[in-house]
């Protein structure tokens, strides 16, 4: 059973790991705008510059 | 540490001073009434209004008795943080709120998990043995978990209960946190003696529904009540400014200036109220007036800010600045229904508020019955009923509703500008209704003109409509697009029904009601004049005499007949009170089937005929133009005045008609009276749950993770009708 006493802080560090990466999420506005970001995709691109007439 | 300068501070009319500000720490029914009754009774403080949703706060007084730094001190004092509101620094606070309770859940929900593993090794432990030291390695690494959750996620009760105490006031945090202090405690307490059970998973659960139960109920009350927000944030943050050389900037929408020209692209948000160019276009003006139907616009017409262009590009020049625009004055009506709390609301905040006393009690009672009972269920129990019984749902239900209905009647561009207006609706009885411009179309068409003091028509027209062009009533229209000739008017003022005065040419010239005009001119009629008495015409004349009579007709709202009838369908009787010809009136009422209708009436008379059904016990609901109708509207049960413009300035009136369309009223009567019924069925729910939750509780049938997912599912549940509500079709 003498495993549990690396198998518990194990579980701690992944509890850390778990919540420091939700927190990073939070932080980083990943939860902001759930509705409309995959709509970006069929947004049309911005027009493209206009290329340089080729000498006639 | 107020920096007064920094704060939203200005001189309102009847020399008093207001300011406006953000309450930081403000969470709760309580802390709003707390804001509310501390400031308030501070000397020469006239009004107080607390939004609780926005947190935004206003204050007006008497800057003989009392300075800006001793409201902002007496704010602070109760321990909220006066914060200046600008612009932005309002969904800044939003945003930042959000975050931090995301947070608070997203720590709370994984450790619970995480304990909940811990627990279910104890308890197997429990059964078929476990070494001493594993079992209290487990309790150790509960209680490291259990202590961030603690004072990090559960920071808003505690901090919550430690004001409420501080303020000696009861409020819904107090069992909350006396209930998760009182677990955490005991199983510390287990944990250091190494025996006996303990309770972190189930201080993290029910943190976690808490903070859960109130992240949605923030979202959605955000979601439906902000909808002057969401008003204001339709519009670009930067607008494309055409400068005088010709060519064009990018400037930001508060820089832009009345006179600007503005370039609006195709699809884009007109920003500001503004004047048609060149050209014509489509606009789509639903979020104004809720009308869905686009339009098209000619050169010169004016476009309301907030209006989306559908047509083409176009050029506009702004009529007012971002601050003055149609949209910046309707959101900051909603923002004025929405802070005042209506005497329903208030009332379910009082009971709430003993309620939690006598939860306070019931667990103490229930505490000592069961210590004699049975010792070791004594604890859970306690929990248990002090969790399941907090009166979130109870002081939800009112606000929450009346939001849904607010959100709705702007859909169907309805403007609902007092919190209580719509408890009134509901109970109405009678209507009555003004006619010009509320059963028939403001635009008046000019007819016959009779000069009558050798005055050409020409130049008799043209001292109407400079006379006219300085009034709001609906009749000066009809004058000012019938001639384009105008004179110098000076020293113009209007007295309301009765008509305008001004001096113009070296005379004092009266535009009207004949017998206002009358007033001035001390001499009767030339022989030429129209003999009808019953005032047919409006009269123009000086002190030398009458000068001309101008004859002028209107047409009935396309939709009157059918709001008429609706109206009846509703059980309402209604009626007719004008201030126009009684011959017109009759006419009218004979097309709309109505028998009471009485014309001719002044203002006064108008009021006498309201005063007099109110006597009778009547509940009456006054529907006018908003603008010469002002005592009366004011003396109305609930007042409703038709339209944009003039009556969007002055708003005395409880509800807009953004649509000037007449079905809005039974649409709004309809809705006003579903709110009533969500109301009291959401009331009714909160109190039966608690009533059934606690004898529950007491009898220790209800372990306390289960008590905090009921108590998070109640609120919840009177939230998500009052998102239906407002979801439904309108």
């Amino acid at each position: 059973m003498s495993v549990s006493l690396l198998l518990i802080p194990l579980g701690l560090l992944l509890l850390a790991a778990a919540v420091g990466a939700f927190f990073w999420a939070v932080n980083n506005d990943q939860f902001e705008d759930l509705d409309h970001v995959a709509d970006g995709a069929a947004e049309d691109d911005p027009a493209p510059p206009a290329l340089p007439k080729e000498p006639p | 540490m107020n920096a007064a300068g920094a704060h939203l501070h200005w001189q309102r009319e009847g020399g008093l001073e207001q300011v406006e500000f953000f309450a930081e720490g403000m969470h709760c029914a309580n802390c709003a009434r707390s804001i509310r009754t501390r400031v308030g009774a501070l000397p020469g403080v006239q009004q107080v209004e607390v939004n609780l949703t926005t947190a935004r706060v206003s204050v007006a007084w008497d800057p003989q008795r009392s300075r800006l730094g001793t409201v902002l001190d007496a704010v602070e004092r109760l321990g909220f943080h006066a914060v200046p509101l600008n612009g932005t620094a309002g969904s800044a606070a939003q945003h930042a709120e959000r975050r931090r309770s995301l947070k608070r859940i997203g720590l709370a929900g994984l450790a619970a998990m995480q304990m909940s593993m811990y627990t279910v090794g104890l308890y197997a432990g429990a059964l078929s043995g476990i070494d001493p030291w594993i079992e209290q390695l487990l309790r150790v690494t509960a209680m490291l978990i259990a202590v961030p959750v603690m004072f990090y996620s559960g920071a808003p009760f505690l901090r919550g209960a430690w004001h409420d105490l501080r303020r000696r006031s009861l409020g819904m945090d107090v069992p909350v946190a006396a209930a998760l202090l009182l677990a955490f405690f005991a199983s510390v307490l287990n944990t250091w003696r190494g025996s006996g059970a303990i309770y972190f998973d189930s201080v993290a659960m029910f943190i976690f529904f808490l903070l859960v139960g109130r992240h949605v109920e923030m979202n959605v009350r955000r979601g439906s009540l902000n909808a002057g927000e969401a008003l204001v944030r339709s519009l670009p943050a930067t607008v494309t400014r055409l400068r005088a050389d010709g060519g064009s900037e990018r400037v930001e929408l508060a820089a832009v200036a009345a006179g600007d020209r503005l370039v609006v692209p195709l699809g884009a948000v007109i920003p500001v109220d503004c004047v048609l160019e060149s050209g014509s276009t489509l606009v789509d003006e639903s979020l104004i007036s809720g009308e869905a139907v686009a339009v098209t616009r000619d050169t010169g017409a004016r476009l309301p800010g907030g209006a989306i262009n559908l047509g083409a590009a176009c050029t506009v020049r702004a009529d007012a600045d971002a601050l003055h625009s149609t949209l910046a004055s309707m959101a900051a009506l909603i923002e004025r229904a929405q802070s005042a709390r209506p005497p329903q609301a208030l009332a379910a905040d009082r009971a709430a508020s003993h309620f939690v006393f006598w939860i306070v009690l019931v667990a103490a009672a229930v505490a000592g019955l069961w210590l004699w009972l049975d010792p070791a269920r004594a604890f859970g129990a306690t929990l248990a009923v002090l969790v399941v019984t907090c009166p979130c749902a109870l002081s939800l239900a009112t606000p929450v509703a009346l939001a849904a209905a607010t959100t709705r009647l702007a859909r169907r561009g309805v403007l609902v500008t007092r919190a209580d207006a719509l408890e009134r609706l509901a109970s109405i009885d009678t209507v009555v209704l003004d006619k010009t411009g509320t059963l028939t179309s403001a635009r008046m068409r000019l007819g016959e003109v009779r000069c009558l003091g050798g005055l050409e028509r020409e130049r008799a027209l043209a001292l109407a409509a400079s006379l006219e062009q300085l009034s709001a009533h609906p009749l000066a229209a009809a004058f000012t697009a019938a001639t384009t000739a105008r004179v110098a008017v000076t020293d113009a003022r209007e007295s309301a029904g009765r008509g305008v005065e001004g001096s113009a040419a070296g005379a004092t010239w009266r535009i009207g009601r004949r017998d206002y005009v009358a007033e001035l001119t001390a001499t009767g009629l030339s022989a030429d004049a129209p003999r009808d008495d019953d005032d047919e015409f409006v009269w123009l004349g000086s002190a030398r005499g009458f000068a001309a009579a101008f004859a002028l007709t209107d047409t009935l709202r396309a939709d009157a007949v059918a709001a008429v009838n609706s109206l009846r369908a509703l059980g309402l009787s209604v009626r007719i009170a004008s201030g126009d010809r009684r011959s017109t009136v009759a006419r009218v009422a004979a097309e709309l089937g109505i028998t009471d209708a009485a014309g001719r009436m002044n203002p006064e008379e108008k009021l006498m005929l309201m005063r007099g059904l109110q006597q009778q016990g009547h509940r009456v609901l006054m529907v006018g133009d908003g603008i010469n109708d002002g005592p009366v509207l004011a003396s109305a049960h609930v007042s409703c005045a038709m339209g944009g413009g003039a009556a969007l300035a002055h708003a005395a009136s409880d509800l807009l008609l953004m649509n000037e369309s007449l079905g809005s009223v039974a649409a709004a009567i309809q809705i006003a009276r579903g709110t009533r019924g969500l109301v009291r069925s959401n009331l009714r729910w909160a109190l039966g749950y608690n009533l059934c939750a606690v004898p529950l509780a007491a009898a220790g049938l209800v372990s306390p993770w289960l008590a905090a997912l009921g108590m998070s599912a109640s609120s919840l549940y009177v939230v998500e009708r009052a998102r239906r509500f407002a979801r439904s079709a309108a």
